[in-house]
């Protein structure tokens, strides 16, 4: 298509409107309520333009380029116009200030005026100087409003974590109505009232937190006013600088921008370019950066314990203390843990300064409690490999797809969103969860099932499958014949029995899954988190292969994949994660090197006990030493994330107090024990070698990396796949008279190496509180329990405190807490599960009961 | 995208008629039914009450059997519409936006009916009662109490 505008000749391909077309050829046209990651909406008239042979005057946001079209954006005509336009939506915005003539000079006295509770004007306003208003007037050269101004007088929302919402300073422009909807499928805000009274709205005006809403911060940013204010930095003054990270807290890896002013972070906002989130985020990403980073609780000096007490000292000291202990430990009297959250530059040298200067194998992280772990597991049992990369437009891009133990808004907001994605699209969604989950609004399907019976549940579908062989189609592929067989013991007339799921609800989803062609499962903690977790994985994976569906496990901390890799490199012979602590337990273990977190070792027996961590915790009560280290603000590095994408992520400011990156303590130490092999200077250093040992990094080149450009690990050739004959169990429970209730336990991702996010934030308390029992609303009413009345649950191993939170939707008998590694004991759930836990991913279910507290 | 686009209007249409029919049943659209018709159509519970309170329809409050108006436009408010409005609080023992406890009479205000000549303006069920003084509240109550109640709209 050719067309022109303001006479200017461009080529159009494809159905672009004609506000995007002007925008990429860097023609202004002012606009509003248009925002190029949103549907058109036509609202605020201020981008019209004049078309030849057209009458009126088209919004050229929603007006689609057509051959031919000339095209103006600038006659006079069209300026007055405008003018007349943004004058009407200024007389209901404060204004003063907009057409002050006096309003550069303002600048240099406004800056204390700002701690007013009521915006009147720009200089009381935190958008002041990042407004698009601002802009509009300014281009428009507005210095008058001829239409009686009005002050709505609407009351300040203040009452939600996070931010304010101020609509007298709205201008309906529906970019927050649209996002929250169309983008992150809240929809927890709307336009309500009419007429006058329009205004954005929720529910019953109820608070956002009873709205639904993900405090996701997508509305704050769009907002082209300053109607939606971040409350931590309203009376901050603009950033100096803007730098770009990696989000730490989950396995997608926001890229982030980060403001800071004076080095000192003001806040961090999704990065419009992040080749994963694409201008996204999610409220820990959004909000909880600045308090993580500059948190109270940060250690910023080195401790040692000389005498009876920890005490301060200086990092030469602090070294040499700790390189002199450790040479009396060796090979299996030791062991190191390192947190899934540092660098992989940082988990490779943990990993060589383990098998080099301790001589010990016992080395692991907490990420065996992953589904990738379980998955891992379940194919090396089975002699399979598996393809574990992918790319997260596989998943928008699927035309049915099956959820099953993970509530992925809150867990993984960015997979989230590819899955709406595909459900706009028209894809079909199936959730298979106990309790109602907030997306089910976009699910064709919800199989509301029994806990701890995924296993029969699949089984059962699988079996219907074969049932329906001809429309199934199954693919003829090995060890299809023994699986068969094995699926003779489940008989479907049981399938309600068993799972909680009617014979309907399975034909159901056999009929979903069977008809698409492009099937994705995605899978989490919920499915794997058993004993018989493999179990659960291996009837998925059998099941997969029938509809031809893609496996995607959730991943969960952001360097999961990292670690994994790094790991695979070791012999696996020394003990793992739940050993290392059993061992603490039992004695068997004399020296313990924490880089990670872990639970209250306060039983444990070890001699020596250092801790490398950015945060105060319980275990300090025990340590001899600890080494301060930076967090990943601090230092450079890459993460691996869910998809196998390797993000290098850059220093933003520099260490606070004494603090230092992990990379640089582990070098130090080890060159203290007289190790050479540790001469590193910087991270760039040691990806070089990482790439020389890993072989999953050998393809990766720091140049690209450096660039930003998309690189992902390396995978091996993959073998045909075969299905797995199941193994039929039964799954008892032994809840009793004394026990009557099951606790299923969520791994909780709301943490930062020993940090709970919730106890850092109150906004994160009040959104989800780490130590939330969750409780059906009848069994609540049956023990007369209120919400947020603090209850001791108790195991026949230990108990731990809690406040109620009634779950409507949660099957009777049943409890939920999330599993914390690194909690207060009073608070932890780790006091529940008896002595470690039994298999390495296994969280289960334990018969608790609950006990008021007096 | 079209497909979106019809799919979204026939939820709409569906949620408009299934209001309706709430809206007809109790008198009112009661809070906990909108998270139910959340559940049933799929809709998030702040685009129904977007819905529910754009169209005037719909009211969340239960609305009693006579519905009585009050005009406190700018026009009756100075020919004294506060005074007729206590009086009809007073007698009622309700507020305005209230209904009476045998649900017999809700008190409403609206900002001009477009009469304000005849102002002050108390509107009963439908009918106009213009240039009204306060010894003619108990006059109307009395009067709709006895009519068998003409319902409303
Ligand atoms: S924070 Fe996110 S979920 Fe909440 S209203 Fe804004 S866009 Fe919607
Ligand atoms: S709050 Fe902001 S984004 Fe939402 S409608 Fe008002 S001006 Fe637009
Ligand atoms: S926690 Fe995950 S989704 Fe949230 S901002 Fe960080 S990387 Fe993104
Ligand atoms: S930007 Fe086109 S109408 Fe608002
Ligand atoms: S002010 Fe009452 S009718 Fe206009």
């Amino acid at each position: 298509m050719k067309i022109t505008i303001d006479g200017k000749k461009i080529e159009v391909e494809g159905k672009r409107t004609v506000l995007e077309v002007a925008r990429e050829k860097g023609i202004y046209i002012p606009s509003l309520c248009d925002h190029p990651r949103l549907a058109p909406f036509g609202g605020c008239r201020l981008c019209i333009v004049e078309i030849k042979e057209k009458g009126g005057f088209p919004p050229s946001c929603s007006t689609f380029v057509e051959n031919g079209m000339e095209i103006k954006t600038k006659t006079p005509r069209l300026q007055k116009l405008r003018r007349e336009i943004l004058e009407l939506i200024l007389s209901e915005h404060p204004n003063a200030c907009l057409i002050c003539s006096e309003k550069e000079k303002c600048d240099e006295y406004k800056s204390t005026i700002r701690k007013v509770g009521e915006v009147t004007g720009c200089v009381l306003c935190s958008n002041n100087g990042r407004c698009e208003l601002q802009d509009v007037v300014e281009t428009l050269k507005i210095d008058k409003v001829r239409f009686p101004s009005v002050y709505r007088n609407l009351e300040v929302k203040k009452g939600d974590p996070f931010f304010d919402r101020d609509y007298n300073l709205c201008i309906l422009c529906g970019r927050c109505v649209r996002v929250c909807q169309e983008l992150r499928g809240a929809a927890a805000v709307s336009f309500v009232y009419r007429g006058s009274q329009a205004v954005v709205g929720t529910v019953l005006d109820l608070p956002l937190i009873e709205s639904g809403c993900q405090f996701c911060g997508a509305c704050l940013d769009i907002c082209p006013t300053g109607s939606l204010a971040e409350r931590g930095i309203r009376y901050e003054d603009l950033p100096d600088e803007r730098v770009k990270t990696i989000c730490p807290l989950c396995s997608m890896g926001c890229e982030l921008k980060i403001d800071l002013k004076k080095k000192k972070i003001l806040s961090s906002k999704p990065s419009d370019e992040g080749a994963v989130n694409q201008g996204q985020a999610c409220v820990k990403g959004r909000f909880l950066i600045k308090d993580l980073i500059q948190s109270p609780r940060r250690i910023i000096k080195p401790l040692f314990r000389m005498n009876k007490e920890l005490e301060e000292t200086s990092w030469e000291e602090a070294l040499d203390f700790v390189a002199q202990r450790l040479r009396k430990f060796k090979g299996k009297e030791i062991a190191l843990v390192a947190s899934p959250q540092v660098s992989c530059e940082e988990y490779f040298l943990l990993h060589k300064f383990a098998s080099e200067e301790l001589k010990t194998e016992n080395v692991d992280s907490s990420y065996r409690f992953s589904p990738l772990a379980v998955i891992d597991e379940m194919a090396q049992e089975n002699g399979l490999e598996l393809d574990l990369n992918f790319e997260l437009k596989d998943i928008s891009r699927a035309k049915a797809l099956f959820l099953i133990g993970e509530d992925i808004p809150k867990s993984h907001p960015i997979i989230w969103l590819e899955v709406l994605k595909a459900v706009q699209r028209g894809a079909k969604l199936m959730v298979a969860s106990p309790a109602e989950l907030s997306l089910n609004r976009y699910s064709s399907l919800w199989l509301k099932i029994k806990p701890g019976t995924e296993f029969y549940f699949l089984s059962f579908l699988s079996k219907l499958f074969l049932q329906n062989e001809q429309e199934a189609n199954h693919p003829r592929i090995e060890g299809f014949d023994s699986f068969k067989s094995s699926l003779g013991e489940f008989d479907l007339s049981q399938v309600f029995e068993m799972t909680g799921i009617t014979r309907e609800g399975l034909e159901e989803a056999f009929g979903l899954l069977s008809e698409a062609e492009d099937a994705a499962f995605l899978f989490g903690m919920g499915l794997t988190q058993y004993p018989w977790g493999t179990r659960n994985v291996a009837a998925l994976w059998n099941l997969a292969l029938q509809a031809q569906a893609q496996l995607f496990p959730l991943g969960l901390e952001n360097n999961l994949r990292g670690v994994f890799e790094i790991g695979q490199n070791s012999s696996g012979q020394g003990l793992n994660f739940n050993q290392i602590f059993q061992a603490a337990l039992s004695g068997d273990l004399k020296a313990l090197y924490l880089a990670g977190p872990a639970p209250y070792l306060k039983k444990a027996n070890l001699e020596f006990l250092v801790i490398q961590d950015s945060f105060v915790n319980e275990n300090f009560k025990l340590a001899d030493a600890v080494l301060p280290a930076s967090t990943f603000a601090e230092t450079d590095g890459t993460f691996i994330n869910g998809e196998g994408r390797v993000q290098k992520f850059n220093k933003i400011i520099d260490p606070l107090g004494d603090a230092k990156p992990d990379w640089w303590i582990i070098s130090q130490l080890a060159r203290r024990m007289g190790n050479r092999g540790f001469p590193f200077k910087n991270p760039p250093e040691i990806t070089k070698e990482l790439i020389k040992t890993i072989p999953g990094f050998s393809n990766i080149s720091c140049a690209e990396l450096g660039k930003g450009q998309k690189v992902f690990i390396q995978e091996k050739a993959k073998k045909e796949r075969s299905f797995i004959p199941v193994k039929y169990m039964d799954i008892n429970y032994k809840k009793s008279k004394k026990y009557p209730f099951l606790l299923s336990l969520d791994y909780s991702l709301d943490y930062y190496r020993s940090l709970v996010l919730s106890q850092e934030s109150k906004g994160m308390k009040a959104i989800r509180d780490s130590r939330w029992i969750k409780i059906s609303s009848e069994d609540a009413e049956k023990l007369n329990l209120e919400e947020g009345e603090s209850i001791v649950i108790e195991s026949s191993s230990g108990k731990f405190k809690g406040f109620v939170k009634i779950l409507e939707s949660l099957p009777d008998g049943i409890l939920r807490a999330s599993f914390l590694l690194s909690e207060d004991a009073d608070f932890s759930v780790n006091g529940l599960i008896p002595s470690g836990f039994q298999e390495s991913h296994s969280l289960g279910m334990l018969p608790v009961k609950i006990k008021r507290e007096k | 995208m079209e497909k979106i686009m019809s799919e979204s209007n026939s939820v709409q249409r569906e949620l408009i008629h299934l209001l309706h029919d709430v809206q007809n049943k109790f008198g009112y659209i009661p809070a906990q039914s909108i998270s139910q018709i959340s559940r049933e159509l799929k809709v998030s519970e702040s685009e129904i009450f977007g819905v529910l309170t754009f169209y005037k329809a719909f009211t969340l409050k239960p609305r009693g059997k006579h519905l009585i108006t009050i005009c406190m436009g700018t026009a009756c408010h100075v020919r004294g519409a506060p005074m007729i409005l206590d009086e009809f609080e007073r007698k009622l023992g309700i507020e305005a936006g209230e209904t009476t406890e045998d649900n017999l009479f809700t008190l409403e205000t609206v900002n001009c009916v477009g009469a304000c000549a005849l102002g002050p303006i108390a509107i009963a069920d439908g009918d106009y009662h213009g240039q009204m003084k306060t010894r003619e509240v108990g006059e109307i109550i009395k009067k709709l109490k006895q009519e068998k109640g003409k319902s409303i709209e």
